[in-house]
């Protein structure tokens, strides 16, 4: 055991990884196939760069507890393969993946973001929009038509439908705000982990991503609805620059929220 | 939602819904899609989603009845094997009596069948790999064929053939063939095919060409076209011929034909046609000349108007321009009120209100801000109509403007009957390829006339030519008697009144009555304004070329019989219509034609592609569903390079925070970390 453990922990990582090649596969087709965006691979690639990065400090003798699991999980998933769709079984996996990570990192180095960021790293966006995009629609207009009747612009919803000055607006699958929300965790993640942020203070701070997400997609939302609901309707320029705005200041709250009392503990 | 077993049951329901997954839905059994939509050309270049080449219409005109011959090609550009389905447009009065096949030189002449056996053997043949076709009646006016096993390199000439009858209005001639079928707004179970159509303006790929040519015992006059430029060889002469001029799109609306007979004559009398089994006639009467009443009761007009997502601009623009005239033209003891009705409905009155010049002017005002859109849920307006109270010593006209792009036909007509009572109701068709079943049928249902408007500068014609019908009908009380042949099976049953302009006519069978064989007549009589009149037509000897009588019958009583089957609302008289079609060899509701080829042709299973219709001139997108604004998120690639950004800012902070020795880290809070 301690012979064969000898081997760099990123080798045996690969190797691990190597023998989640179904769900690879899997993932890489959804990937070609256009039926989901190519996020993951971002999140897999800050996942390497984050592994890679902590090479040198990488533990000579693995954690034993998170060895175990991430055997089990591997198994898990392969048997998965057989009875549970593609999703939840690559969703293993990925569990498996970062448990093997977890295995190895420093003693005190945080893993939960190491977990987000593989959870992150497979197709998810269509299946988010397909179970949560409509509720995420929902909440979108109901808080745009608050944001807009404060403001002195009649608005009514009608289901995930807006009627602002007698046009209609619907707030459809790509306005649900998923995209915004995988940007705004993948943000929180790779700032967790590159800030070696505490788990435990990591989860208390990790629903307020959520918060924000909400709060700005329906300032977004209520934004483009009040432009387009003029005459001369909303241009793709405006309409992109106002979503990029409301995105940069989502993620710069994220960061703010994740990195608020780091610097002092932590300064370079 | 604290408590772990919450928390445990919120994990093991999200894995329970991720579980269910969506993938394994089976929807192969889902019921095919109804109504319009828009056509999307596949990236498949092996399959031809476009086969239908061309559609050449031959007509000829003899006296008044009409032969029609369309031929619509079939090519598979495509490298399989197809299935092609096209919804198209046929006259309201056609007899559609012939179909055949040619592929190569082999022709295949189709035979008549019942409709659930006809769509078995075509199943059959479609499954073995011969080529087949289908040709089935959707509405009276509107049909689809379906062709099975069109081999890529196949041409595969369609040829149907159909007779209708061209009564003159007003002493002009107007023979009308449909090119398009308007997108249908379909209720659900409104049993009309789904069918797709090109987006407006987007030019259809399918040819389009017509030759007619008229044959009149007198000579033929003022031949022209409201809807396409002709070229016109013959006129003067007993023998016209038409020709399409244009090679812009033409099939995208109606082609109108009018003319007139030398001396505005008409071609009218009594036509016999003694047959193996049976004998049929045909009677038409040219209507005494309209007699202006010596006083004129007021009226109350309710004016019916559809704003539905079809009517979106011209049509609308159309029946603005009408209505200007209809209301403006109302004499100040008149009353009247105006519906408008899209998805919902409402009055502009709670009860009519007197056509002062106040009361017309607001209602221009409402009428004029109405722009198009929505669905045309026509059934839920007539029935606010039929429930409104009606004054005693009034008589209500009901006008209704509309383009009739809906798929209630039947329910729409059993409710005028049942519901409009002595109330008159006359139809305007709007558009440039209006559903004329509609419109004809809601004038039959109510008791009026059915008007076509396809231009804002017709609007002023027709408005005068109801005016009239309304302040006096040419005759009432009609009756006709027959004498020296035995008549029967007349059809109509009852012979409505004559609201002028239009020549009675009278279709049925005859037996021979040997005692009166030189004396054979028919004397058709009734109440004009001035008193009685009566009109008495002799009969030529049987025409041994009018063959085309005893189909003009048969549609004329099958029209009769699906009138009485709306009413009742069931298959009441699915038996007698069927054996009418078998017997005559007719389309019908219940009877559809098929022609199978002998040979198998192929083994490869046919992909399905439905032929899309181009959008009816002057119809915009809002008729099948204009694109409501959304708000979507920004690119992926753009919200991606914020998110690095962000990131990248990373070390930027943490430096800043570094040179401020903490100032900034000192105003945070650090009990987290």
């Amino acid at each position: 055991m301690n012979v064969a453990l000898r081997r760099p922990p990123v080798a045996w990582l690969a190797l691990q990884a190597l023998a989640l090649w179904p769900h690879a596969l899997w993932m890489g087709s959804r990937m070609r196939d256009g039926s989901d965006d190519p996020l993951g691979v971002v999140a897999l690639a800050a996942l390497a760069v984050l592994v890679v990065r902590l090479a040198p400090r990488l533990r000579g003798q693995p954690d034993l507890r998170w060895l175990a699991g991430a055997v089990l999980l591997t198994i898990a998933s392969t048997v998965a393969t057989l009875c549970l769709p593609p999703l939840p079984a690559s969703l293993i996996a990925a569990l498996a993946l970062a448990a093997g990570i977890a295995a190895w990192l420093p003693p005190g180095t945080a893993r939960l973001p190491f977990v987000g960021l593989a959870v992150l790293a497979l197709p998810l966006l269509s299946s988010l929009q397909f179970y949560a995009g409509y509720p995420l629609r929902l909440a979108t207009a109901q808080l745009s038509t608050w944001l807009l009747t404060l403001v002195g612009i009649a608005a009514e919803r009608s289901g995930a439908t807006m009627e602002v000055g007698g046009r209609l607006i619907i707030v459809d699958a790509p306005c649900s705000g998923v995209q915004m929300a995988w940007m705004a965790y993948f943000t929180a993640f790779t700032i967790a982990a590159l800030t070696n942020l505490r788990d435990a203070v990591f989860l208390r701070r990790l629903p307020w991503v959520g918060i924000l997400v909400l709060a700005g997609n329906a300032v977004r939302n209520a934004v483009v609805v009040a432009l387009a609901a003029r005459p001369a309707g909303v241009g793709e320029v405006a309409h992109q620059a106002t979503g990029v705005a409301m995105l940069a200041a989502v993620c710069a709250l994220v960061l703010w929220v994740m990195h608020r009392g780091v610097a002092r503990a932590q300064p370079a | 939602m604290s408590s772990p077993r919450v928390q445990w049951f919120l994990v093991c329901l999200a894995l329970l819904i991720v579980g269910c997954n969506p993938a394994l839905a089976d929807d192969s059994e889902a019921p095919a899609a109804q109504g319009p939509y828009f056509h999307i050309n596949s990236a498949d270049p092996a399959v031809d989603r476009l086969p239908l080449k061309s559609t050449r219409a031959s007509v000829r005109i003899a006296g008044v009845i009409a032969d029609v011959t369309i031929t619509q090609r079939y090519r598979n550009e495509g490298t399989k094997p197809i299935e092609a389905r096209y919804v198209f447009p046929g006259s309201t009065q056609a007899s559609v009596h012939a179909l055949s096949v040619r592929i190569g030189d082999r022709l295949i002449n189709a035979t008549i069948r019942e409709k659930q056996q006809a769509r078995i053997e075509y199943a059959q043949a479609k499954t073995e790999g011969r080529t087949a076709a289908l040709l089935e009646q959707e509405r009276p006016n509107v049909f689809s064929m379906n062709v099975a096993n069109i081999l890529p390199g196949d041409n595969v000439d369609v040829e149907l053939h159909y007779t209708e009858l061209i009564a003159p209005v007003d002493r002009r001639y107007q023979f009308v063939f449909p090119t398009v079928v308007g997108p249908r707004y379909v209720a659900s179970g409104a049993g009309f095919p789904g069918s797709p159509h090109l987006h407006a303006g987007e030019p259809s790929n399918t040819a389009f060409d017509l030759d007619l040519r008229i044959d009149s015992p007198l000579p033929v006059s003022d031949i022209e076209s409201s809807s396409h430029a002709i070229d016109v060889r013959g006129a003067g002469s007993r023998r016209a011929t038409v020709q399409l001029r244009e090679r812009e799109p033409s099939n995208n609306r109606d082609f109108i034909l009018s003319y007139r007979l030398a001396g505005d004559r008409t071609a009218t009398g009594l036509m016999l046609y003694k047959g193996a089994k049976e004998n049929f006639f045909l009677a038409l009467v040219e209507p005494p000349k309209f007699i202006k009443p010596a006083a004129i009761n007021p009226r109350e007009y309710i004016f019916v108007v559809d704003i539905s997502g079809s009517m979106h601009g011209y049509p609308l623009d159309t029946a603005k321009e009408l209505l200007r005239k209809l209301i403006g033209g109302l004499r100040s003891t008149d009353t009247f009120n105006v519906m408008l009705f899209s998805g919902s409905n409402s009055l502009l009155h709670e009860t009519s209100v007197p056509a002062t010049a106040a009361n017309i002017e607001q209602a221009m005002r409402v009428i004029d801000r109405q722009y198009g859109g929505g669905s045309t849920e026509i059934v839920p307006a007539l029935r606010r109509i039929a429930e409104l109270p009606k004054p005693a010593q009034q008589s209500r006209t009901v006008i209704v403007v509309t383009d009739g792009y809906v798929a209630v036909e039947n329910e729409v007509f059993a409710l005028v009957r049942r519901n409009l009572g002595n109330a008159n109701l006359f139809a305007f068709g709007i558009g440039s390829a209006v559903n004329r079943h509609l419109i004809e049928g809601l004038a039959r249902a109510g008791q009026g006339e059915p008007f076509i408007v396809t231009r804002p500068g017709e609007a002023a014609a027709q408005t005068e030519r109801l005016r009239k019908m309304i302040d006096s009908p040419v005759l009432t009380q009609l009756r006709a008697r027959f004498e020296g042949m035995e008549a029967y099976d007349v059809e109509p049953q009852v012979l409505p009144d004559v609201l002028g302009g239009r020549p009675v006519v009278i279709m049925g069978k005859w037996r021979d009555d040997a005692t009166k064989h030189n004396a054979v007549r028919m004397v058709l009589a009734g109440q004009q304004a001035d008193g009685a009149w009566s009109e008495t037509v002799r009969a030529p000897a049987p025409d041994d070329d009018a063959v085309a009588l005893q189909m003009l019958w048969a549609r004329s009583r099958i029209r009769q019989l699906s009138d009485e089957e709306a009413l009742t609302g069931g298959g009441d008289q699915r038996e007698a219509i069927t054996s009418l079609g078998l017997q005559y060899g007719l389309l019908t509701q219940y009877t559809s034609f098929i022609a199978v080829d002998r040979f198998v042709r192929t083994s490869t299973a046919a992909t399905t592609v439905d032929q899309p219709s181009p959008m009816p001139a002057g119809v915009t997108d809002s008729a099948i569903g204009a694109e409501v604004p959304s708000t979507p998120e920004p690119a992926t690639w753009l919200a991606l390079l914020v998110a690095l950004t962000a990131l990248a800012a990373l070390p930027l902070w943490r430096r800043r925070v570094a040179l401020t020795g903490g100032t900034l880290a000192g105003r945070a809070r650090t009990g987290d970390k």
